[in-house]
């Protein structure tokens, strides 16, 4: 069976990840110290405002958003450039590319396990802590419902975008600068460090337009509001499905001219 | 006996940048279209039966690993045709794959932080091998090696002998027609070689899977072998039998000796008293290549020893480098 293949690799993928509790703490160790940066840097921006409420969000919306951002980047991030970046230059690739599956999805479902965990072990509990904390800000009700289909969504887009980058590795065959570069460029554009409400006018538009949003800022504003229009709702779905599809074509045909192409010339 | 892979006047060229010299020239090649064709493979043949164990040897560059990932459908031949089972294996890659297993010595294809056996299950998944598929090739394991303890143990923790074997039976899991072992025992001690081979000799015997074989160690080649392919500079040498080689080597072995005084004047000195075997020496050992039909490595060394004062020496078989430089100066036929 079709599915069983894959859930093996969902399930030795949650296996792997509890061979490492200890990077477990240490990543949380990590978020703590980069929150707490955070509170600051927003703290000082909103006492220097002199309002409360800037561009729409209130000192609390702006740290709750944030909080979960980060929650959602810890159990998003795949690394998958680095991996795929690290197997091309070591060969390792070629024991993938020979197993009788896509390569993409072999991938895809190898970090799989990981994901399940992470939810798990960083997400649900910040999760749980924000809402305790702020004593009910985060509405749960059918948001969470909406939350969860947009976030299975960012994950497909924000794997297609990393499987784009990686395959750029094939040619570059260094990591870093372009994986920073991806990074960097992601987090700012997706609104995970800033959120886009703050963005000056022009760029708003322009970053609404670009894959990017639908990673995190889709998710964390359907699950910030309590009481959506339905047709907000199906506007910002809409947009991530037209995205999902969009770059997993590109990266699939990236990937396959690309594989060609070190066929035909060697790798 | 049917052919399994069918290998027609393939040539593989590869695009390489030429590199220029120092900081300036670095920084010129990052615009340079300056490129010139590698020819890694030249014009191969080959026919290989079902079931057979064939050596393919060459020293390093010579275009093995390029042959291999040609046959495995990594990278397309420029010219010429590859058959696996019939297919194409660049253009049916996944389904090529269902049908080999490969093993590089250098690196794993097991799931580093698990025990053996969770990698096990995941190939079992990955190459949809039934159940009864699976009990019966574990079955055929344990009674070749002792792997229960292998089984639950994780494979970061394994020593190198153990891994090899790990990945030699995870590559046998799905019984393949073909597999294909690229330097299995490079770097284990004799006790793990012959325990490798044994296993590759006895799995080969049950399963009458097809074994395609790159190393530099001719003791593997003289353990499994009966046919051996021989390239280098992407050219094929020799596709012969073993025996046929043997015949023509006689029995060669490298004595290695090290002798008090100036290096250069020991060879000499040596090459004098020795005028049927060819003297060679480098920084540290003079070596005799000794053919031991026309004269005993023993009778050899007792003969240098009336005469030199012999501090260290060490034997040799004789190399795939040292076969191959032969077959260049006096050709095989």
């Amino acid at each position: 069976m079709k599915l069983k293949k894959y859930l093996s690799f969902t399930r030795i993928g949650m296996m792997e990840s509890l061979q490492f509790r200890l990077a477990t703490v240490v990543i949380v160790i990590g978020n703590l110290l980069y929150l707490t940066i955070v509170f600051f840097l927003w703290k000082a921006i909103y006492a220097s405002s002199g309002t409360d409420v800037v561009n729409g969000m209130t000192f609390s919306d702006t740290l709750i958003y944030l909080v979960l951002a980060t929650a959602l980047f810890n159990f998003m991030e795949m690394y998958t450039v680095w991996e795929m970046g690290r197997s091309i230059q070591s060969g390792k690739i070629v024991l993938d590319l020979l197993k009788p599956m896509d390569y993409r999805k072999l991938l895809f479902w190898s970090y799989s396990g990981s994901f399940v965990m992470n939810f798990f072990t960083t997400f649900l509990p910040t999760f749980i802590i924000v809402g305790i904390v702020t004593g009910g800000a985060i509405p749960l009700k059918l948001n969470l419902l909406y939350f969860v289909i947009s976030v299975v969504l960012a994950i497909m887009i924000n794997y297609s975008i990393d499987f784009i980058v990686g395959t750029i590795c094939l040619f570059t065959e260094s990591i870093w600068g372009i994986n920073i570069m991806k990074q960097v460029i992601v987090l700012l554009l997706s609104g995970a460090t800033i959120p886009i409400a703050f963005f000056p006018e022009p760029m708003k538009t322009i970053v609404l337009y670009m894959p990017f949003q639908s990673i995190y800022n889709a998710p964390l504003t359907l699950l910030l509001d309590g009481s959506p229009d339905m047709e907000d709702v199906l506007m910002i779905l809409g947009t991530q499905l037209f995205w999902c599809v969009t770059m997993t074509v590109i990266s699939k045909l990236f990937w396959k001219a690309s594989l060609r192409q070190i066929t035909v010339n060697g790798g | 006996m049917s052919k399994v892979i069918e290998i027609k006047n393939v040539t593989k060229e590869f695009k390489v940048l030429n590199r220029r010299e120092g900081l300036k020239g670095s920084l010129k090649d990052l615009f340079s279209r300056d490129y010139k064709i590698v020819r890694a493979v030249d014009d191969i043949s080959m026919d290989i039966g079902q079931g057979e164990i064939v050596g393919y040897l060459g020293p390093n560059g010579a275009g093995k690993s390029t042959t291999i990932k040609m046959m495995t459908g990594v990278l397309e031949p420029t010219s010429g045709e590859i058959l696996v089972n019939g297919n194409s294996p660049y253009k049916n890659r996944s389904r090529n794959a269902q049908e080999i297993g490969v093993v590089f010595g250098q690196r794993s294809q097991l799931w580093w932080a698990l025990p053996l056996v969770e990698s096990f299950k995941l190939l079992k998944d990955i190459y949809q091998i039934s159940d009864k598929q699976y009990d019966g090739i574990m079955e055929l394991y344990s009674s070749l090696v002792d792997i229960e303890p292998l089984l639950h143990k994780p494979v970061r923790q394994m020593s190198l002998g153990q891994r090899t074997l790990s990945d030699i039976l995870a590559a046998f899991l799905h019984d393949p027609k073909i597999v294909f072992l690229d330097e299995p025992t490079i770097g284990l001690d004799v006790a793990m070689k012959a325990k490798i081979r044994t296993l590759i000799h006895a799995l080969n015997k049950e399963r009458n899977t097809t074994v395609i074989l790159t190393t530099h160690d001719m003791g593997d080649v003289d353990a499994l072998c009966r046919r051996i392919v021989i390239i280098d500079k992407g050219k094929m040498l020799y596709d012969n039998d073993i025996e046929h080689l043997k015949g023509f080597f006689g029995s060669y072995r490298t004595l290695k000796i090290r002798l008090d005084g100036d290096m250069k004047t020991n060879a000499e000195t040596v090459q004098k008293e020795l005028p049927q075997f060819s003297v060679d020496s480098d920084d540290e050992w003079i070596s005799v290549l000794v053919d031991e039909d026309k004269e005993k490595v023993i009778d050899v060394l007792a003969g240098l020893q009336k005469k030199h004062n012999i501090r260290d020496m060490k034997l040799e078989e004789i190399s795939t480098e040292e076969v191959i430089k032969k077959i260049y100066e006096e050709g095989v036929e």
